[in-house]
């Protein structure tokens, strides 16, 4: 099994609520707390898990804004755990998720240099390295509803522009949309082969516009034939 | 990258002593000129142990959670962050053993010294090799990833250790010329190799840019927004960017202070102690000044996604 | 190696439904509570508004429970300071309220008219409402003035309902969905979940925004227009439409007024009105009969074109040879708009030509059977699946009201509405022609002591003779609404209230009231100056305010809290007993009427209350009529009490669901005692789902409409006919030249504005402001909108939101800010015709060349909403208010004039034209600089370095 996150490009509005939802989850969730710093203050910043950037593409007025949600891609070769000294990254054999045990992390940030995705982050408080554990407490939590049983970011996108699925079974419905919309990796040429796909931007079909009336409407209104409609 | 100042520290602290104690080895191995005085071997490889230990335990620094930094030894099979500690730790017995009964001087007990000293020496060596494979192993950061980076570590390493080894035996009688020698040979190299991963560096990289990193392949692809007004983890640890200017500058520094003004020294100045030490202590402010820009230089894959078109 | 991780204990956990209020969404919401403390709150996969998803802020609900900006304990100014000095001294609830009864129990026994109330972003205006009419004061409103009046005014006096609340698009069917500006918070999560399914089916999804963020980033095609000039493309696409016979016969003869005949006697009295037979029918040319009958009769064949003669001689035409006509005329021609709309020629040709395929080409057609209002079955209902949706874009400019009544005629046009794949109405929607429902202007009524008003304050006029003015024609209404000024200001005009009652314009007033809105800051235009009016003096009553006394009712520290005299400490929503009514604004979706409640999840820790309960007891001191029995004594206990018992008509109450004496009826049926426990067994919502058959077409659906008038969303059960032509606005405009047979204005400006703003027809004219100021002197578009994470100035509070954005930047085209030698973060001045701010800037792509914007609301005073004072947002956050006036640039021989839509009074925020220089090198930070605000007196000010927020009570937790 190889659980992970399929983000549909072509709807995602950047509203940011998978992020926080995420930040809600898991701040009593697993890793718990997801400390924030100067949250009253001048500069605020904090922990997450799943960050929200927005791009443009092209120049105006030709131009396209893409909203780009980013957490960890749950990689097939993650070097994040290949690096880690300590053995507090693993990525575990039966669903591929990839975790860091809170008891053995030093925070060296060693494994976020590795990784390419800014996937993790260290939380200063607790020394530790901290990061999206596709909410391995809710989806394999027996007391949630079959159908919450999925990671926050997921369960709250207003826009379902985010999927969970085994990307392995080559039924299961994130591996026939990436299939069917030409699902993509990101930076694929570092080989990390990240479980999570991206589906591109769709193309709207165009809408024919021929065959319609003829202009010239107001030279006939002088003599028109009203319609008969009968109400 | 971020130049964490206990980072940069601890590479050219422990790179020294390991190159130090390595040459040391070598030159009581040969017997160099005659090899060093049992007191000057002493020196030196006390030096390069206190060297060594300095370097770790500045690195310790840099963990958020040291307590469980006994847990590094426990990934040796896929970590060179993991194997670094290891072979760091191994060597100090053997280096010991090594410096023990060099004091000693038991002469049944050579073998073993000699053989000691050789397990120590190759685990320094090791050892500089890992520390430059921490970095040189990161697909996610181009101008480390590249086995110049640990060529580069072992050559500084070696030199900045000779210039070590020449500076303790300018304090005994020993003849000083095969150390100058060897010093001004292995400064040639290392300045080589660093100009050439400078050269390396400067050419643009054919790795990954905002279109591989986005998958947005037409059209410019400009960054609208972050998602976070302020700092986060991902820019304070990975956003540094030194102005380039200032690069130019420090990198003229590292030629000038770590190689050109030592290298002058040695062949005008000779075997005066007193110029043998300015030598060590310009070298040593080069280094610093080139570690710092190893890391400032080095640019992640993750600032694509903030804004950068290629890294 | 797996270790095994550790799910979290649910031992202590309590799961509770309620309803979000983190924005007007009002979605479902499942809260997780552990040990008093919020653990999770996620979407109510049952609720009809969010169906399971939920916004950021919905999920960052938690930080706003845990907000360092609540309020504590009722408040009053420390006597001896100054009013804004935020000073404050704590007092105790009882003697808030005996001092609150005591004044406003003088003024109601003297002159009611001298209480102002007015209220902000609340979501429980019936029940305010029904306090002020209750009070007896005509000076209420809610925050719609400065809002969206324009939307609702425009399609409640065109189709009978409305964007906004009052409709939404049927995401199900559209193929074609066109968004008129709309900012990217509006409508959360039903936009997001509805835009998803529309691009899945294969829909074409085309914003017209001067600004490419949020949901106009998904766009499949982005129209970036310059402001103001949605009216003028409209019309132009109506232009197109019509000059290719591209428009729905039978839709426009059936359902609106099209075939209606107009009396044209251009300089007449009566020109412009319908030709009516003597019981007031409008009258049609039936084409087979040949001969006037009345409009509405069944089994006619009305001309839709033609000019006639009425049977006492005068001239006649159709509605619909008036509306070709006037957009036939090759003003309307794409070529010749398209400089000033700044959107090529060809794509207002193409966007009208793929609006009428998919309306006539991709017809959907459902076997569903249902009735019309004439008794005829039809076993289809066929659906034009274009939709529409407009909101700020248009509604926040001077001729919003004309702009979204030409977006109403396109949908007419095409015979795009209510069907499926259109804009559908939503319950208690549609409502006749305006909606039947007058404002209280009799001046004995008005004037009479501790009487109620007959009616409420607020509603539709449909002729001069509605507008509540004296007998002088001076206004009777503080924010001066129903006035000559503003004849049609249906929502109020909250942006007026501070200036008018400051310049005792129309007259002094003794007590404004003020709920959860940001008047001092973020909510008036003129920032600065209005903070100036809050402290002014009445120079003829010694030591006595202009506005004399202040109550601010608010659950957090707000810039408004700061120049309170007495402070009213609200609880949050997940702390109070709170209804979502039909009566007020409704979460409906089309397919289903729905409401909702809330009750309280947490306790409280303070010493607060929820206003509701505040107005109730206030009612009851006061003793208005509908809260007290004949003894005299209290009819209710406390809010709770009221909503279940209070019926505004028989067996029609706040809530729609489990009423009747066991909880068996919906939407009508006598108090439920149980009410209450029903719907918190129902996770805390109703939703009555209409059958197939009452679902579309329900402005002419005779098994909706029966139901409708029996529960009271409608008066009769009758079809509702479009108004493409509006009579109420002719009579106005006919007051306007002196040509009509009732009131008219004395005053030339407002002549003036009536002959032309009040055009029967949709209009576009350039938007007031711009039409008096110097374009090349002030050559940028301003604008602002709120981030889809944040809700207005609620949200800078909010530790995570304010991670994400707490520093607003003006944006500027990246092509011209590089022609003008402005880059990224170069601190710039701002400057319009009311004055200047200093503020960084950032250059994008997706921004219309001659527009800059910022995010609204980002900018705070420093010190408020519990920030410390050196937050970003207080240091380099910014406002656009101050450049923005409440009145138009002066002109000479004219009265200031409100900044407002003539016609709605919507506050014309999106009017303003400024200026761009760079700052000279060191000058930097945001201007104007303010003065901190004091901390509250149980405040010490101080605020910790890290928040590690959690529940998890199995600490470390972990892995084996």
């Amino acid at each position: 099994m190889r659980l992970g996150l399929v983000i549909d490009l072509d709807v995602c509005v950047g509203c940011h609520a998978c992020a926080i939802a995420c930040k809600e989850w898991n701040a009593s969730g697993t890793t718990a707390p997801l400390t924030d710093y100067q949250p009253y203050g001048a500069e605020p910043s904090g922990v997450w898990f799943n960050r929200i950037r927005s791009y443009e593409v092209g120049e105006y007025p030709n131009n396209k804004t893409i909203n780009f949600p980013m957490s960890c891609m749950h990689c097939e070769d993650a070097d994040c755990v290949t690096v880690c000294p300590t053995g507090a990254s693993y990525k575990r054999a039966e669903d591929g998720i990839v975790l860091v045990d809170q008891n053995k992390c030093m925070g060296c940030n060693y494994c976020s240099w590795a990784c390419p995705y800014g996937a993790r982050e260290l939380d200063r408080e607790s020394g530790t390295m901290k990061k999206c554990t596709l909410c391995v407490d809710r989806i394999y939590d027996l007391q949630i509803p079959i159908e919450e049983r999925q990671p926050a970011c997921v369960l709250t996108c207003p826009a379902h522009a985010r999927m969970f699925g085994d990307l392995d079974d080559p039924g299961s419905a994130v591996s026939s949309v990436v299939r069917e919309r030409g699902g993509y990796q990101l930076m694929p040429e570092l080989g990390y082969n990240p479980t999570n796909h991206y589906l591109p931007v769709r193309k709207a079909k165009p809408i024919p516009t021929e065959n319609l009336g003829k202009p010239g409407f107001k030279d006939k209104i002088k003599g028109i034939a009203n319609r008969i409609v009968k109400r | 990258m971020h130049p964490a100042f206990s980072v940069i520290f601890f590479t050219v602290s422990s790179g020294a002593g390991f190159g130090l104690f390595a040459l040391l080895y070598l030159m009581d191995l040969f017997g160099l000129d005659g090899g060093l005085p049992i007191e000057q071997k002493l020196v030196a490889g006390i030096l390069a142990l206190v060297l060594v230990a300095a370097g770790l335990t500045s690195s310790m620094f840099h963990l958020a959670n040291p307590k469980n930094a006994w847990r590094a030894f426990s990934r040796f099979r896929t970590s060179w962050l993991s194997r670094e500690g290891v072979f760091a730790m191994a060597f100090y017995p053997f280096a010991i053993i090594y410096l023990g009964l060099t004091w000693l001087v038991l002469p049944e007990l050579e073998v073993l010294r000699l053989a000691a000293g050789a397990v120590a020496a190759l685990l320094a060596w090791i050892t500089i090799f890992s520390t430059g494979m921490i970095y040189g192993c990161l697909k996610t950061i181009r101008q480390w990833n590249s086995p110049l980076v640990p060529a580069n570590y072992l050559a500084l390493g070696h030199f900045t250790g000779a210039l070590l080894l020449l500076a303790v035996a300018s304090n005994s009688e020993v003849v000083l010329t095969s150390y100058v020698t060897l010093v001004l040979a292995l400064l040639v190299v290392a300045a080589a190799l660093k100009a050439i991963y400078y050269f390396w560096i400067a050419s643009p990289g054919t790795g990954s840019t905002i279109k591989t990193a986005t998958g947005f392949t037409r059209g410019t692809v400009r960054l609208l927004d972050t998602g976070h007004t302020h700092g986060t983890f991902l820019t304070q640890e990975f956003g540094f960017q030194g102005a380039r200017k200032f690069s130019l500058i420090l990198k003229v520094c590292v030629f000038i202070a770590g190689f050109a003004i030592p290298a002058l020294i040695l062949t005008l100045g000779g075997s005066v102690a007193i110029a043998i030490y300015a030598a060590v202590l310009t070298a040593f402010l080069g280094m610093v000044a080139e570690r710092w820009l190893f890391f400032a230089e080095a640019r992640h894959v993750i600032n694509l996604y903030h804004g950068a078109q290629h890294c | 190696m797996n270790a095994i991780v550790k799910i979290e204990n649910h031992d202590k956990q309590e799961i509770k439904f309620t309803t979000c209020y983190m924005c007007a969404c009002r979605c479902g919401i499942k809260v997780t509570l552990e040990e008093d403390k919020v653990r999770f709150i996620q979407g109510n996969r049952n609720h009809p508004t969010n169906q399971g998803v939920l916004c950021a802020k919905g999920s960052a609900g938690i930080m706003k429970q845990y907000s360092a900006a609540k309020l504590r304990k009722p408040l009053l100014r420390k006597p001896g300071s100054e009013r804004g000095d935020g000073e404050f001294v704590e007092i105790e609830w009882d003697e808030a309220l005996e001092m609150l009864t005591e004044r406003l129990g003088n003024i109601r026994a003297t002159d009611p008219s001298k209480l102002a109330f007015f209220t902000g972003r609340d979501q429980m205006q019936a029940l305010t409402g029904l306090w002020a009419q209750q009070f007896g004061t005509p000076n209420w409103a809610a925050h719609g003035g400065f809002c969206s009046v324009n939307m609702a005014a425009a399609g409640l006096y065109s189709i009978g309902f409305s964007f906004w609340e009052f409709g939404a698009p049927d995401w199900d069917y559209a193929k074609y969905f066109i968004m008129w500006g709309v900012a990217e918070d509006h409508s959360s999560n039903p936009i997001k979940i509805g835009l998803e399914k529309l691009k899945r089916h294969g829909g074409k999804f085309v914003s017209v925004n001067p600004v490419r963020t949020g949901y106009s980033a998904i766009a499949d095609e982005w129209i970036p227009i310059k402001p103001g000039m949605d009216g003028l493309l409209a019309l132009s696409v109506v232009h197109v439409l019509l000059s290719r016979e591209l428009f729905d016969w039978e839709f426009l003869i059936r359902y609106t007024n099209c075939a209606w005949l107009v009396v044209d006697t251009p300089g007449q009295q009566g020109n412009g009105l319908f030709l009516r037979d003597e019981a007031g029918n409008p009258l049609v040319w039936d084409l087979e009969k040949k001969t006037f009958v009345n409009g509405l009769e069944k089994d006619i064949a009305p001309a839709l074109f033609g000019d006639f003669v009425a049977p006492d001689g005068r001239p006649v035409r159709t509605v619909m040879s008036l509306t070709a006509e006037r957009y036939l005329d090759d003003r309307y021609a794409p070529a010749n708009v398209a400089e000033e709309c700044g959107v090529p020629a060809e794509t207002i040709e193409r966007m009208a030509l793929e609006m009428a395929h998919v309306a006539f080409k991709e017809t959907v057609e459902l076997d569903i059977e249902w009735t019309d209002s004439w008794g005829r079955k039809h076993d289809k209902v066929i659906g034009r699946p274009v939709a529409m949706y407009a909101m700020r874009g248009i509604a926040a400019h001077s001729n919003g009201f004309h702009a979204c009544r030409a977006v109403h005629l396109i949908q007419m046009l095409l015979g795009a509405l209510d069907g499926p794949g259109n804009f559908r109405a939503r319950a208690p929607y549609p409502k006749p022609v305006p909606p039947h429902q007058l404002p209280e202007n009799n001046l004995d009524v008005i004037n009479a002591p501790n009487t109620p008003l007959s009616r409420t304050p607020l509603g539709f006029p449909m002729r001069p003779e509605d507008l509540v003015i004296d007998a002088d024609g001076n206004p009777l209404r503080i924010d001066k609404a129903y006035s000559w000024e503003i004849p049609i200001a249906s929502h109020g005009l909250m942006h007026m209230v501070i200036t008018n009652a400051t310049n005792h314009d129309p007259y002094a007033i003794d007590t404004l009231m003020l709920f959860m809105s940001n008047m001092a800051w973020n909510s008036t235009m003129n920032t600065k100056n209005v903070q100036d009016m809050l402290r002014e003096k009445d120079p003829e009553e010694p030591g006595q305010h202009k506005i004399p006394f202040l109550v601010v009712v608010d659950a957090f520290h707000s810039e408004m809290v700061n120049f309170a005299d007495l402070v009213l400490p609200d609880t949050t929503y997940l702390e109070r007993y709170d209804t979502i009514s039909l009566l007020d604004r409704p979460i409906s979706e089309p397919d289903a009427a729905a409401d909702a409640i809330r009750y309280p999840l947490i306790k409280l820790d303070r010493d607060v209350r929820p206003w509701q309960d505040v107005m109730v007891e206030m009612a009851s001191r006061l003793k208005f009529p509908a809260f007290t029995n004949a003894d005299g004594s209290r009819k209710f206990e406390d809010y709770k009490d009221f909503i279940v018992n209070y019926e505004r008509s028989p067996g029609v109450g706040f809530l729609a669901g489990w009423r009747g004496k066991n909880g068996e009826k919906s939407l009508k049926g006598e108090p439920n005692p149980k009410q209450w426990e029903k719907y918190i067994e129902n996770e805390s919502f109703f939703a009555h789902h209409w059958p197939d058959s009452q679902k579309y077409n329900r402005f002419a659906n005779k098994e909706y409409l029966d139901v409708a008038a029996e529960v009271g969303f409608v008066g009769k059960s009758e079809p509702i006919i479009m108004q493409v032509y509006s009579e109420p606005l002719q009579k106005f405009r006919l007051a306007g030249q002196g040509l009509y047979d009732g009131p008219q204005p004395n005053n030339q400006t407002d002549r003036e504005r009536l002959a032309k703003y009040f055009d029967p027809l949709p209009l576009w004219y350039k938007p007031l402001e711009q039409a008096r100021v110097d374009e090349n002197e002030y050559p940028f578009f301003a604008l602002t909108q709120r981030p889809m994470l944040m809700y207005h100035s609620w949200d800078s509070q909010n530790v995570w939101l304010r991670q994400i954005l707490a520093q607003n930047y003006m944006y500027m085209n990246r092509g011209q800010a590089a022609r003008m030698g402005l880059q990224d973060d170069d601190w710039i001045w701002v400057e319009s015709h009311n004055g200047k701010i200093r503020c960084q800037m950032r250059t994008m792509e997706g921004t219309q060349e001659n527009t800059v914007w910022t995010w609204n609301a980002i900018g705070k005073q420093g010190g408020a909403w519990g920030l410390k004072p050196n937050a970003s947002e207080a240091t380099k956050g910014f406002l656009l208010n101050h450049l923005i006036s409440e009145l138009l640039p002066a002109k000479q021989g004219e009265r200031r004039i409100t900044n407002s839509d003539p016609v709605t009074g919507q506050a014309a925020w999106f009017d303003l034209r400024v200026k761009i220089t760079k700052a000279a090198p060191g000058e930097e930070g945001s201007w104007p600089e303010f003065p901190a605000l004091k901390p509250l007196p149980w405040d010490d000010g101080k605020r910790p370095d890290t928040l590690r927020y959690s529940t998890r009570s199995d600490d470390k937790p972990s892995e084996q």
